[in-house]
């Protein structure tokens, strides 16, 4: 008796674990998910589909938040009823800390990576070396209305490079793909902070141009004295942030031509060692390696360093905040990126052709301006009526500090690839070097005089 | 001996199917190796498809000889033979309806068909009703609520059929079946089918000369065979595969090549140089285009220098063996305390050991993102209990201990120390209960007769518990190190990178996933994984024997 | 005396006893409620510091004149705290003093000052330093002072009586809050998030991953146990050896087997490899071995064939050793991560499971730590209601798989 008592208890429980899946609303049904049609079973569907007179193709980027998947959601549905002959899905990505890229090159190479995916621009290189992506030289050669000079010179140059014969631009038989966006970094401001502190308005200083590396310090330091847990500064780990001060010492990662490293050039060490001072002498930043963007978002962080991508999720922090360019370093200018990625085919794609009709038609104008809308990024077209749109995609008001960071006179560096080594063995061996300087494990003197002995073994083939 | 000769004529066409099935295994063979047949099989593949079809070729025409003679292991083998090959059909069969990839269809349904689901549930507590009062107060006898309940089971799981869309699944299943390897799959069911029937029918056993223990040995293996033949292919099969790969450059796609211990001789290739004075760089001592500076060790005015080619590797390996040895002692000597607290007779402690229990069943990832924003440095719980606990004793004795503010995750001296005590915490309950039971089972008499002797109760804990736990202690000890020696999951969610803070988190399984699932660079991994099973073993023989050495102290 | 001494040395030791078991137990079980409860916040609650454990909702009142409800604080009047709302905040405000004592500071609003002189400012040195002067007044008279400082404050009003002011700095001002659970957030993770789909497919794969491992572990236990075969008993030695070979010695080949059959990305991979079983397999032959050989052998003389007897005898026999065994796999296949994160596409969503859903919604909600918390929740509390129904079981079946070991 007890025992059957048991036995009933038991198969109760997995009733109960088929309950608990009842609390999930019927997916099918209720989901606001555009890529399931049909409720009914989908074996079913299948069989219908089977005709195919559509050709699916789907697509892919890296979202870093649900609005994000929202806009793009929206996007791949539009360009669905749009595009003749193509049933379009979108499907979000992994996020950067998820290895988005090297799961894109494992399903690429299992065949079963989507036909359409963006990669950002350090990878591009990588990936076309590797065989992973299709050049479409020869398609573009044949569409009517495309012109390489369209978009960006930074981007254009490294997706039309040719790594068999080392030459780039429009008739170099090589395009990787579009630039899908640019992007530069800015400092978002919580203005509520900066007032408290009784601190200058960053926004007049860079006015006034005596916004420079001591001035950022000073804010910094007068925010930070607010309180323990209020800091002046923040800045996520990876190669965007600390990158922008080498620059703007007048260093960087590697020589003009990107064939070897220069790390440990004197610049290089200048501006990693103010950097490092900010986070050790100053103490104004918030710990090196902790996300400090939901710090910023809850109100405690007064200078967030970060790209447009960050805008849709700012837009719900109830302070007051804008954004302002980046402080001027010694070399004179601000240091900044030009981030760009790309739209690039799967090598192993069955429809290249509509696979390219899909890279377009998400490069176009038009849809460029709809995602710059929502906030996310800023097209890659090279327009001054694009430019002038995207001034009036408030907040931030001053939107003009984005397209500061990537005027031609505050010379942005290029996010690149490094068609010379690879780019991802080179990140390996640079950040966690960084973060020992940045986190106080390491003195700027050791981190200059191991580090390109290592980093330069990359760009040996 | 009288054999009717409907049994005379199976047993013939079974002798002659069999001599056909020589044959055509062994064409099969011949088209496998001529590329007449699909010729872009791996080349392990086409190696083991040779090799079971030969072997079945041979065995097939022994059997049937066999069968002529009516010798019993004739039977016996045409029996193994048809039914692994009616087993290869069936899968074929179902592979190519597509069944196994079906179950993601069901994904898609499976929730719109749970309310169906809840009226077999109600009709099973009717069911359950119905014998309670049957069994306990005797009132219905055998009542139509268990005739109303069994209806109410089962209209609801008719329902919850055609809910999930099975008619459509199956009629899709057929559909694909048509298909000329699926109709082939059919025909060789039935065929096998037909020819198990034909031989193991009892008047053939009989005819066969077949005995009891025979039939038991058949009945044995039948049992077995989903057991073990699931064993071969998803266990031992690429058990063996893995041993292959890590001599192989595998990338998972294309053909590999045989490299010879390349893949271990570039992981244990390294170089212990002394250093001139402690701060002597790398470059000036070793090769550098070959080899890195994994770590140093100085003492004076000289040193040692660590270099390795693979010098992540050995990152990982001292990262991996320093987890272990601290989160072993972490999980096993509370558990140890707590052990013998709970085995105390105070009430409460069944509860106790519950509570202790929680953590090791949660799932780990869901688990570690909690510890994550425990663990944040600005907002998170553990410094803001620190930071408590300081200001207290500050107040207390007027000191001026300073807030230490531990970036537990992004500081490359914490990061690992934050994954062992999460590791701890999870373990330590697991470690507890079976350190219990072992206390449990130490007879009581032993305590007594000390007591009677004046021994107090350290003496009772050092003379008498732990020998008589040591068998308990040497497998708490040596489950826990296998475990922590694979640490990954922990890892993998709560750092970010993965690796941690310069490398300090980059465990050897991790190490193992890079480089096969990022890096393409499967036969390094395989490599990886057995120098990291070699490690798993040595440590736990050398536990296997100071455990040894205890237990003869023991008896 | 002694008596006395005695007792309270018992007194004492039981005490500590159960402090240190319950602060044990605290620390087990403080993560847990950690999750539940910040799963049921709001994002801002979340980045509280100091953290607390109530979820609590900042509370507002509309009143006349304003669009948007006002937020409550608690300001302090005469001493004692009353709510007042904030009706504007931002507000700058100066601290100055005089050049000649600059000791001698006054408070006053950035907008009641006026720069001296106008456009053309008129500045004073101080200690080398030259400082801007503002026309401050003071008791009807205008002064020319220094700025030492400046900071915003809020201005907080009485909700019963607008005219009552009070300025304060917000940020440091306590806000007037209220318990209020967020269940909604489990519907949104559920929806928003994918954690539905993957509850549905971990569920799925669990129920078959349990059933298959019990089918295949009881034949096979029973065929070790009972049948004497050629090969049994080496064939026995040989499963035992594998228990102990880790898991990720496997998962190369099995990848590349998953691969070559056309499983990556498919449920199947995480269910087929995993209904075999050589754990299960040895618990069942140790299960089977001590049931008494009469009762089969009686029943085998009465006809019945082997299958008969192991469903009709033996396993409803052997209910406590199936429901221990399904409870280790159940846990298993629920809180698996490495082999989906292997076999399972990032961006196929519908075949993610929860551990999967989990790790792309860390990245994806990083700003919203109760999301992320309640979708580990999802994961985390089924296995513990299946934990505490079947608690007795179970930790003697850990119990005694140890011993035994």
């Amino acid at each position: 008796m007890n025992k059957n008592l048991l036995f009933k208890v038991l198969s109760l429980l997995l009733v109960a674990s088929f309950a608990l899946t009842a609390c999930a609303p019927a997916a099918p049904t209720e989901a606001p998910a555009a890529e399931v049609p049909a409720v009914e079973a989908p074996v079913a569907t299948e069989v219908v589909a089977a005709p195919m007179e559509d050709v699916a193709i789907r697509w892919r980027t890296r979202p870093d938040n649900q609005e994000e998947i929202d806009v793009y959601t929206k996007i791949s549905g539009e360009l669905d009823t749009q595009l003749e002959g193509i049933t379009l899905t979108y499907e979000p990505g992994g996020t950067e800390s998820a290895n988005y890229q090297d799961q894109l090159k494992t399903e690429v190479a299992a065949g079963t990576a989507p036909d359409v995916f963006w990669i950002p621009g350090t990878d591009v290189a990588d990936f076309a070396t590797r065989g992973l992506i299709l050049n479409v030289s020869d398609l573009a050669a044949a569409t009517e209305g495309y012109k390489a000079d369209d978009f960006y010179a930074g981007p254009m140059y490294h997706l039309t490079y040719n790594p068999e014969t080392a030459a780039s631009g429009a008739d170099s038989g090589a395009l990787w793909g579009l630039p899908r966006d640019v992007s530069t970094f800015a400092l978002y401001l919580n203005l509520d902070l900066i007032n408290e502190a009784g601190a200058p308005d960053p926004r007049e200083l860079a006015k006034e141009g005596k916004w420079t590396w001591e001035a950022f310090l000073d804010v910094a330091q007068k925010t930070r004295a607010l309180g323990s847990d209020v800091y002046g500064y923040g800045a996520s780990a990876w190669w965007g942030p600390y990158g922008v001060w080498l620059n703007a010492a007048g260093g960087g990662f590697y020589n003009a031509d990107r064939t070897s490293c220069a790390l440990n050039t004197p610049e290089s060490l200048a501006g990693l060692d103010f950097q490092r001072s900010l986070y050790q002498d100053h103490d104004v930043a918030t710990p090196y390696g902790e996300d400090p963007e939901p710090v910023f978002r809850a109100g405690n962080v007064a200078m967030f360093q970060n790209g447009r991508w960050a805008t849709p999720g700012v837009r719900t922090v109830d302070f007051n905040w804008d954004v302002v360019e980046l402080p001027k370093g010694p070399s004179g200018t601000a240091g900044n990126w030009l981030f760009w990625g790309a739209y690039v085919i799967n090598a192993k794609t069955e429809h290249p052709a509509e696979a390219w009709a899909l890279v377009q038609a998400l490069t176009t104008a038009q849809t460029q301006g709809q995602i710059s809308a929502l906030g996310a990024n800023i097209p890659s077209r090279v327009s001054q009526e694009a430019l002038d749109a995207f001034l009036t995609f408030t907040p931030p008001t001053n939107n003009q500090a984005f397209l500061n960071g990537i005027a031609a006179d505050a010379n942005p560096t290029a996010e690149g690839p490094l068609w010379a080594g690879s780019w991802p063995e080179f990140s390996k061996v640079m950040d966690p070097a960084v973060q020992g300087v940045l986190t106080g494990a390491t003195t700027v003197e050791a981190f200059g005089a191991t580090i390109c002995d290592e980093a330069n073994k990359v760009f040996v083939k | 001996m009288v054999i009717n000769p409907r049994t005379e004529f199976l047993l013939k066409i079974s002798m002659v199917w069999r001599g056909i099935f020589s044959l055509l295994t062994f064409g099969v063979v011949i088209a496998l190796w001529s590329g007449i047949l699909t010729s872009e099989l791996a080349l392990w593949l086409k190696i083991l498809l040779t090799v079971i079809l030969i072997t079945a070729s041979i065995f097939s025409a022994i059997g049937a000889g066999q069968i002529y003679r009516r010798e019993h292991s004739g039977r016996m083998i045409s029996l193994v033979i048809d039914y692994l090959a009616f087993v290869a059909c069936s899968i074929i069969a179902l592979n190519t309806g597509e069944v196994f990839i079906g179950i993601d269809a069901l994904g898609e349904t499976f929730a719109s068909g749970l309310p169906y689901l809840g009226i077999v549930a109600m009709g099973y507590f009717l069911g359950v009703i119905d014998e309670y009062y049957t069994q306990k107060k005797q009132l219905w006898g055998e009542s139509s609520l268990k005739v109303v309940s069994r209806w109410v089971m089962l209209g609801g799981f008719v329902l919850f059929i055609f809910q999930v869309g099975a008619i459509d699944g199956i009629l899709y299943f057929l559909n694909k079946l048509t298909q000329p390897l699926g109709i082939l799959s059919v025909a060789g069911i039935a065929l096998f089918g037909f020819f198990m029937w034909a031989i193991g029918r009892s008047e053939s056993a009989v005819a066969m000369h077949s005995k009891t223990n025979h039939e038991q040995i058949l009945s044995g293996w039948l049992f077995l065979s989903p057991n073990l033949l699931g064993f071969l292919i998803f266990f031992a099969g690429p058990l063996v595969l893995s041993l292959y790969f890590s001599f192989t450059d595998s990338d998972a796609f294309s053909t590999p090549n045989w490299v010879g211990f390349a893949n271990y001789a570039k992981i244990l290739n390294i170089q212990l140089v002394s250093l001139a004075y402690p701060e002597q760089l790398a470059k000036e001592v070793v090769n550098i285009s070959v080899y890195d500076e994994v770590g140093r060790f100085t003492f004076g005015n000289s040193g040692i220098l660590f270099a390795a080619a693979d010098k992540y590797f050995w990152i990982a390996l001292r990262n991996t063996l320093s987890f272990v040895f601290l989160a072993v002692p972490l999980s096993v000597f509370p558990a140890l305390v707590l052990s013998n607290i709970l085995n105390s007779k105070l009430p409460g402690m069944k509860f106790y050991r519950a509570l202790y229990f929680m953590p090791s069943i949660a799932a780990i990832v869901g688990i570690s993102l909690v510890w994550q924003w425990l663990y944040n440095a600005t907002i998170g719980y553990i410094n803001y209990f620190i930071t408590l606990g300081i200001e207290f004793w500050n107040n207390l004795f007027n000191l001026a201990i300073i807030d230490p503010k531990i970036q537990w995750v992004s500081d490359e001296k914490t990061a690992l120390l934050a994954v062992v005590l999460i590791a701890a915490w999870q373990t330590m309950g697991f470690n507890t209960v079976l350190f219990l039971a072992g206390l449990q089972n130490i007879p009581g008499e032993l305590y007594e007769a000390a007591t009677v002797d004046g021994a107090g109760n350290w003496d009772k804990f050092w003379n008498i518990t732990l020998p008589m736990l040591a068998p308990t202690t040497f497998f708490v000890v040596s489950t826990t190190t296998i475990q922590a020696m694979q640490v990954f999951e922990q890892v993998f969610i709560l750092m970010n990178p993965p690796e941690g803070p310069n490398n300090s988190t980059i465990t050897l399984v991790l190490y193992l996933y890079r480089n096969g699932f990022q890096n393409f660079k499967q036969g390094y991994a395989s490599a990886i994984a057995w120098v990291l099973f070699i490690v798993i073993f040595g440590l736990t023989l050398v536990q296997f024997q100071q455990q040894r050495k205890s237990s003869i102290y023991e008896s | 005396m002694k008596i006395k001494s005695y007792r309270f040395q018992q007194f004492f030791s039981k005490f500590s006893v159960y402090f240190i078991l319950t602060f044990f137990a605290l620390v087990m079980i403080f993560p847990f409620l950690y999750m539940v409860a910040t799963s049921l916040k709001i994002p801002s609650d979340t980045f509280r510091y100091p953290p607390r454990m109530l979820p609590q909702d900042p509370a507002s009142i509309t009143m006349t004149g304003y669009e948007k409800p006002l937020p409550l604080y608690f300001v302090e009047i005469n001493g004692q705290k009353e709510k007042y709302a904030l009706a504007k905040s931002n507000i700058k405000i100066g601290t100055f003093a005089p050049p000649n004592d600059v000791t001698k500071t006054i408070d006053r609003f950035i907008d009641e000052v006026s720069p001296t002189g106008g456009a053309d400012q008129k500045t004073v040195s101080i200690n080398g330093k030259e400082e801007k002067l503002f026309d401050v007044i003071v008791d009807g008279q205008t002064v020319s002072m220094i700025q030492i400082s400046q900071t915003t404050v809020g201005e907080f009003i009485d909700p019963q009586d607008p005219s009552k002011k009070v300025y304060q700095n917000v940020r440091l001002s306590d806000p007037v809050e209220s318990v209020n659970a967020h269940a909604e957030n489990y519907t949104k993770v559920l929806e928003l998030n994918n954690m539905g789909r993957a509850l549905t497919n971990t569920t799925l794969v669990t129920i078959f991953v349990v059933l298959g491992q019990l089918i295949t572990s009881v034949i096979g236990g029973y065929a070790f146990a009972r049948l004497k075969f050629p090969g049994r008993d080496t064939l026995f030695v040989f499963y035992l050896g594998t228990i102990m070979i880790p898991f990720v010695m496997l998962i190369v080949p099995l990848y590349q087997l998953m691969v070559l059959i056309g499983w990556t990305d498919r449920l199947a991979a995480l269910i087929i490899p995993w209904i075999f079983t050589a754990y299960g397999t040895f618990l069942m032959r140790q299960h089977f071995i001590t049931f008494p050989k009469e009762i089969e052998e009686a029943a085998l003389i009465d006809g019945a064939s082997r299958l008969q007897i192991l469903t009709k005898i033996l396993i409803p026999a052997s209910v406590p050793a199936l429901a221990t065994q399904s409870t280790f796999t159940f846990l298993y296949a629920w809180n698996s991560f490495f082999w989906p994160l292997v076999i399972i596409n990032v961006g196929n969503e519908k075949n993610h499971v929860l551990t999967l859903a989990l790790n792309v919604l860390r990245g994806r909600a990083s700003d919203t730590p109760n999301l992320i918390l309640a979708g580990a929740a999802i994961a985390v509390i089924p296995p513990l209601v299946v934990f505490i129904l079947g608690q007795r079981f179970f930790v003697e079946s850990v119990a005694s798989s140890g011993v035994k070991g």
